[in-house]
């Protein structure tokens, strides 16, 4: 479900596969609805009276019922824009259509004759109107799923409304007019002929074939409830022209009609309830949308801001820097050490600005999953001399204690320098203001279970409990110009290659980081062939 | 190398930036102490010249703008330069309210940089002239006798020796001796720069305000 929540179809659950709840539910109403049968099926044949004023007011709820589900369907015809929606729609359109000339025509409802008092008229009526629906259902089974080309919809909407309207106008007026053409279907008002038998059981037979082309096809959760709406529609006939004996406004026939009824209204309901649940799911999601882009938002402005601040720096000093040199030059007595020294540290913070760049690079790289083997010996030797010049102004001592027959470990070198940097980088800020002798260690083993262990310990500030649990969580940073993205990298990075980083305390005061990753099966030797 | 007896401070934590400021104040001939922390700068002894502070606003722990604010009720606070890292209107307000000379935003002009520490230097030195003055007369007034108080207001405001010894029922030779003591011991010359000295006086009595504004 939520996999394609993107897309229209699958966003509504009629045009897509069937759910598991909903043949259960569609099961369930086809029991209750033999049920019913079985319960009204004895009083069948009782005859009623004066029941002929409910008619109209059943031709009309069904008129309605109809002509919504229509109006449903053809909204949804206009999305999809798919055909055989369109021809159920045309479907339901036409049959509901049709119970108004049925309604008028019918004998002994109005006192004055709307469409002529004609016998055989309501009966053909009915028959077309019995045998039209299903047609239009198998239809609807059998036609492919191609669809419209864009923007046809409304053009083909209005068309179908116009055409169904001119044939049920036509067929009401040929019919009308030459009652006396009409098959005998009708003995007297109530009554039916030995003709009649034809016309429910081919509409049972209709019926059926719409069942298995449905039940063979189950595309959508749409064919399922009309797999229900023709099983209805079969009880509503048999109840009609079976059980109650073919007698006009019995029990029996009233019953089925009311089948007739639900039958209508079950696609109405389930359009609806459908529409509802999308509409809800659709504004849901929409604000969790909307929520999301603004935490995106929120994440991409405090990164961006961090970055600008983490590069401005070294851009400040290397402007001061030039600023110095110019003026040592252009002094009465130009002083070339002093600006040259300004020169030397304009070169240091630019590589020092490019390094930030790198980092970010590095961070952000989605091509960094080239790996090979490293002896992480060397990467450290690579990265103190690097920060070597940070660390001799703050006035550190940096010893190692690299463990001479380190295995490989096989990684990104990009991404496992990157690493190291930040941790050695973080370790020299850490010791930034605190009285001397400031000292950081960077220690590799090999421990037995096959993993490199690098530990990277410092004598400076230390963590705070609370900093413990939240300095890997990005945007958390303890120092006053920090971005929050170091330790989260370094943590994401260090888990991609299959190992872990932690924080601990150093004695009597400091941190140390450790990191472990998994070593190479080759031995080192054999790596350097690998390479 | 000391321009006129001065001294600029530096306090930022990055070393890079620190050594860079230090590098370009020198240049222009100034004597710079710089320093990693607030707690350094305050730690370190500090020669009695007229100076000033360049101060970082992102410190580690203690940012720039509490610094300034306990700075500012020790005595004789030298003037603060601030500079940052990202241009922070509220922070500049701020700072700017609490009497900072100047609010930089890195990368900045180096010329903007040595106005700012020029015009803080030449503050603190016409403070420290104003205060040093103001000492010395304290000093002369703490030798007069309360009597020669009594007196100094009434010739300042150019009362007769008659008419003050019958104000304060004096004999007239007692007045006269008085007022030559009250002369030599605040160093007037003239009538009219004891008048002066007087006036000076009275603004300081009210003793509130080392009013740093109005310079």
């Amino acid at each position: 479900m939520s996999a394609n929540e993107l897309t229209p179809g699958g966003l509504s659950p009629l045009v897509s596969p069937p759910a598991r709840s909903q043949l259960r539910l569609a099961a369930c109403l086809s029991a209750l609805l033999i049920g019913a049968l079985l319960v009204a099926a004895p009083y069948a044949r009782q005859p009623t009276v004066n029941t002929e004023a409910l008619l109209p007011a059943y031709a009309s709820a069904v008129l309605v019922i109809e002509l919504l589900t229509s109006a449903l369907l053809m909204a949804l015809f206009s999305v999809h824009r798919s055909r055989p929606i369109l021809l159920l729609a045309v479907g339901y359109l036409f049959s509901g259509i049709m119970a108004v000339p049925w309604a008028l025509t019918f004998p002994g409802v109005f006192d004055e004759p709307v469409l002529g008092d004609a016998l055989q008229s309501t009966a053909s009526i009915a028959a077309i109107r019995r045998l039209g629906f299903p047609l239009f259902v198998i239809g609807y089974a059998v036609l492919s799923d191609r669809k419209f080309p864009p923007g046809s919809a409304r053009r083909i909407i209005l068309l179908s409304v116009s055409g169904v309207l001119t044939i049920v106008s036509l067929l009401t007026w040929v019919i009308v007019s030459n009652d006396d053409a009409l098959p005998k279907f009708m003995i007297d008002a109530r009554n039916v002929s030995g003709l009649w038998r034809f016309v429910p059981a081919t509409a049972i037979g209709l019926y059926l074939i719409g069942l298995i082309l449905l039940g063979l096809r189950r595309r959508s959760m749409l064919d399922i409830w009309l797999m229900v709406v023709l099983f209805t529609l079969m009880i509503e006939i048999m109840l009609i022209s079976y059980i109650s004996g073919a007698i006009r406004l019995s029990v029996g026939w009233w019953a089925g009609r009311f089948y007739g009824l639900a039958s209508a209204s079950l696609v109405l309901l389930v359009l609806l309830s459908e529409a509802t649940t999308v509409h809800a799911r659709l504004a849901l999601s929409v604000l969790a949308e909307r929520r999301a882009r603004q935490n995106r938002l929120t994440a991409m402005e405090a990164l961006s801001a961090s970055i600008a601040h983490e590069v401005n720096q070294p851009l400040a000093s290397m402007v001061t820097n030039a600023s110095a040199g110019l003026r040592w030059l252009e002094r009465d007595q130009p002083r070339i050490d002093e600006a040259k020294a300004a020169l030397g540290r304009i070169v240091s913070e630019g590589h020092r600005a490019s390094k930030v760049v790198t980092g970010i690079r590095t961070m952000f790289l989605k091509g960094a999953q080239e790996r090979e083997p490293l002896n992480l010996n060397d990467l450290i030797e690579t990265v103190l001399a690097q920060c070597e010049t940070e660390a001799r102004l703050g006035r550190i001592t940096v010893s190692t204690a690299l463990a001479n027959d380190l295995p490989h470990v096989v990684g990104n070198p990009l991404q496992l320098q990157q690493v190291i940097t930040n941790l050695v980088d973080n370790a020299i800020d850490a010791m930034r203001g605190i009285p001397d002798p400031r000292q950081m260690r960077v220690t590799t083993q090999c421990h037995e279970f096959g993993e490199v262990l690098v530990m990277i310990a410092d004598n400076g500030a230390g963590l705070a409990a609370i900093d413990k649990d939240r300095i890997f969580d990005p945007f958390y940073t303890t120092k006053p110009d920090g971005m929050g993205m170091g330790l989260m990298f370094c943590r994401t990075a260090i888990e991609a290659h299959g190992g872990r980083l932690w924080a601990s305390d150093n004695t009597p005061h400091g941190a140390v980081f450790q990191f472990t990753l998994p070593a190479a099966l080759t031995k080192p030797n054999d790596a350097e062939l690998v390479r | 190398m000391s321009k006129n007896g001065s001294i600029v401070f530096v306090v930022d934590d990055d070393p890079a930036m620190r050594i860079s400021l230090e590098s370009l104040l020198q240049s222009v001939g100034h004597t710079v102490a710089a320093f990693e922390t607030a707690r350094d700068f305050r730690l370190a002894p500090r020669p009695d010249l007229p100076s000033c502070l360049v101060l970082d606003v992102r410190l580690p722990g203690q940012s720039g703008l509490e610094f300034q604010r306990e700075i500012g009720r020790t005595d004789s606070p030298p003037p603060i330069v601030f500079i940052t890292g990202h241009g922070d209107v509220p922070m500049s307000v701020a700072a700017m309210k609490a009497g900072a000379v100047e609010f930089l935003t890195k990368p900045f002009r180096d010329q903007d940089l040595i106005d700012g520490v020029h015009r803080a230097i030449e503050l603190d030195r016409r403070r420290r002239a104003k205060a040093a003055m103001l000492a010395e007369l304290r000093e002369r007034v703490a030798t007069m006798t309360p009597r020669e108080r009594e007196i100094l207001p009434l010739v300042a405001a150019g009362r007769m020796n008659k008419q003050i010894a019958q104000t304060l029922q004096l004999s007239e030779v007692t007045v006269k001796v008085h007022r030559a003591q009250v002369m030599q011991k605040l160093r007037a010359n003239s009538v009219a720069d004891l008048v002066r000295i007087a006036d000076r006086l009275a603004a300081l009595e009210p003793e509130a305000q080392m009013d740093d504004t109005s310079v």
